[in-house]
């Protein structure tokens, strides 16, 4: 590569860094700012937009909401999605591609337009907006990831593996639970981050299936429908340090794992 | 029942779609024994060790287990083990574990387990290893350990698929004769399945020659390599002279064979050609031997040297032979022998009777 191209390549990529980082920076930075204005210049700083924050119940049970969804849902697409994974992978049958297609559909499905035909379809079932609806919905979305991931781990387990515990006198149950299962943890793991992550900033599936209780998302719209103010700034920075931190995190166990065995 | 053989294929036919990779195989193996299946790949060898094994069906025929047919029994009900050929250590449990798996499965007691475990692993000398994790061994101690889980349970017969293979030339001698003798020492009955001529002559009580989903030969090792019944298990094992020519008749276990003009004498496998048909007979290049006159042994022509290589303990040699259209024969003599025959002097190249098989094409 010549000195030229070196060049337009930093440049390239300089700029696209700014672009991710900016904005984000100029969030933060103006949750820290004390006055209810947003924009500069700055002339002094304040924490008292996090101390409010962290002593508004409304955010902090909405907050625990979110959390509990992700947590439910994560829990529900991780069971459906391994299971789909575990009959999927290394099999060939009739209508294999189609069923493999409908599993990754949800993925693919604008969001507002599943969220509509979840809501159509709860009061249809008579299923009250809420909790559960919510759950529902983000289960079944986040379902193809699992799949993805799972198989992908699943592809490179070593059919010998199994062959060997069943010689061994396992039978298919108990090679799955003592062979493959713990070949898939790593991919659980990570595949279980991801989810909780998706459901935590999902907006659009919160807000058509939502009760009276709004998720963190809605609430941080509700509270931009009344203005702008450096509030919602430091709730959104104390959800992405959180969700960074996980993240970060979620990657770095998985690759480990993934090098172990 | 004890007159039962250990092991009994009765007309075993697999097929995959159109190829049939496994064609009418019958076969006893007696206790005790150390059997190598012996072939090329895709001759039909690790089919049978999978059927042995559980992990295929015969399309057709039964395998009989002490008596028992077994045929239709999945791995996991038979009392068969094995050591497979990427070892399939389980990577998440220790050596320890890995032993312990298939007694655990077996419902022994914990205490039972694991004096069963130290008995294994001072066996085969791992019990320094055994809280180690299989990524933390090299690969003759993964070897050991494979060998330790499938020995484990006392099986009845231990499937080897090839377990040499990932192993490094030298270490592959060494635990050659480790084999052999941890065979003898348990007296168990070893299937051991490669396509390494030197690996099964070295360890087996007995070679099955495999070739196309058929067996070729079936013997004792030294019979295979003196004595090929047919062009294949002469080729595949080991070096040799192949001596085209046509079938003059047989006298008892004695075929003649007239090649060139020259009258030669081996020995006659069932099976032959009739007398007039062209035929193919095999001799090992170490079973020539070189004299300054005619020698009395059963075969003798006049050659001259055409070419010498040097191979450290021996030499080998090209011979043209003058009375037979020139063709060559190579033979193995010492490096002092080789180095004194010159090719300006024809020389006398003699060898027996039971040096020479005639073969079936």
């Amino acid at each position: 590569m010549n000195r030229r191209n070196r060049i337009l390549l930093s440049c390239v990529y300089w700029a696209f860094v700014a672009y991710v980082f900016v904005p984000l920076i100029l969030m933060v930075l103006m949750g820290f700012k004390d006055s209810k204005f947003i924009g500069f210049p700055i002339r002094s700083y304040t924490l008292d937009w996090y101390m409010g924050v962290f002593e508004d119940a409304e955010t902090i049970s909405a907050f625990l909401y979110s959390v509990a969804i992700a947590v439910l849902s994560t829990i529900g697409s991780i069971i459906v999605g391994t299971w789909i994974a575990v009959l999927l992978e290394g099999r060939k049958f009739w209508g294999r591609a189609v069923i493999f297609g409908m599993t990754i559909l949800p993925a693919l499905i604008p969001g507002i337009i599943s969220a509509i035909a979840f809501r159509i379809y709860a009061r249809y079932l008579g299923i009250e907006p809420g909790m559960g609806a919510i759950v529902w919905a983000h289960a079944v979305h986040n379902v193809p990831f699992v799949v993805l991931v799972v198989m992908a781990r699943l592809s490179t387990l070593p059919k010998s593996q199994i062959e060997a515990a069943r010689d061994l006198g396992a039978d298919p149950l108990i090679a799955f639970l003592r062979i493959t299962f713990p070949y898939l943890v790593p991919a659980i793991m990570g595949a279980s981050i991801f989810c909780l992550l998706l459901s935590f900033d999902d907006f659009v599936r919160s807000f058509f299936l939502g009760g009276y209780e709004p998720t963190l998302p809605v609430l941080i719209f509700a509270k931009l429908k009344s203005g702008m103010s450096p509030e919602i700034n430091a709730i959104a920075t104390a959800a992405l340090l959180l969700t960074a931190v996980i993240g970060v995190w979620a990657e770095r166990f998985t690759r480990r794992m993934n090098k172990d065995s | 029942m004890s007159n039962a053989p250990l092991v009994r294929l009765d007309g075993i036919t697999k097929r995959f779609g159109d190829t049939v990779a496994l064609s009418e195989l019958s076969l006893d193996i007696a206790e005790g024994e150390f059997v190598t299946f012996l072939g090329p790949s895709g001759c039909g060898k690790s089919t049978t060790l999978r059927i042995l094994g559980g992990f295929e069906q015969p399309t057709n025929g039964k395998v009989l287990l002490r008596g028992e047919d077994v045929t239709r029994r999945p791995p996991e009900k038979r009392n068969v083990n094995m050591v497979f050929q990427d070892y399939a250590l389980f990577p998440h449990m220790t050596v320890r574990q890995n032993i312990g798996f298939g007694l655990e499965l077996k419902g022994m007691g914990k205490t039972e387990i694991r004096a069963r475990q130290d008995e294994i692993m001072s066996f085969l000398e791992l019990d320094a290893f055994g809280d180690r994790y299989p990524a933390q061994l090299s690969g003759g101690q993964r070897q050991r350990v494979a060998l330790a889980r499938a020995l484990a349970p006392d099986p009845a017969l231990l499937l080897l698929d090839e377990p040499l293979g990932a192993l490094d030339a030298k270490l592959r001698g060494q635990v050659q004769q480790e084999l052999k003798s941890i065979q003898r020492r348990t007296h168990k009955t070893f299937f051991f399945v490669t396509h390494d001529q030197e690996e099964a002559l070295t360890m087996s009580d007995r070679i099955v020659v495999m070739n196309k989903g058929k067996v070729e030969q079936d013997g004792t090792p030294e019979e295979l390599y003196f004595q090929p019944a047919t062009r294949f298990v002469a080729e595949f094992i080991g070096e040799t002279n192949l001596l085209h020519g046509e079938l003059r008749g047989t006298e008892g276990d004695t075929a003649v064979m007239d090649w060139f003009g020259q009258t030669l004498r081996g020995t006659a496998p069932a099976g032959l050609p009739v007398a007039g048909q062209p035929v193919t007979a095999s001799v090992r290049l170490e079973r020539l031997g070189f004299h300054a006159a005619r020698p009395e042994t059963a075969n003798a022509v006049q050659g001259r040297v055409t070419g010498k290589t040097f191979l450290g303990s021996r030499m080998a040699l090209d011979i043209a032979v003058e009375q037979a259209q020139g063709a060559t024969l190579r033979a193995y003599t010492d490096a002092g022998t080789g180095q004194a025959l010159s090719g300006d002097v024809p020389v006398w190249i003699g060898w027996d009777e039971a040096s020479m098989a005639i073969l079936r094409d």
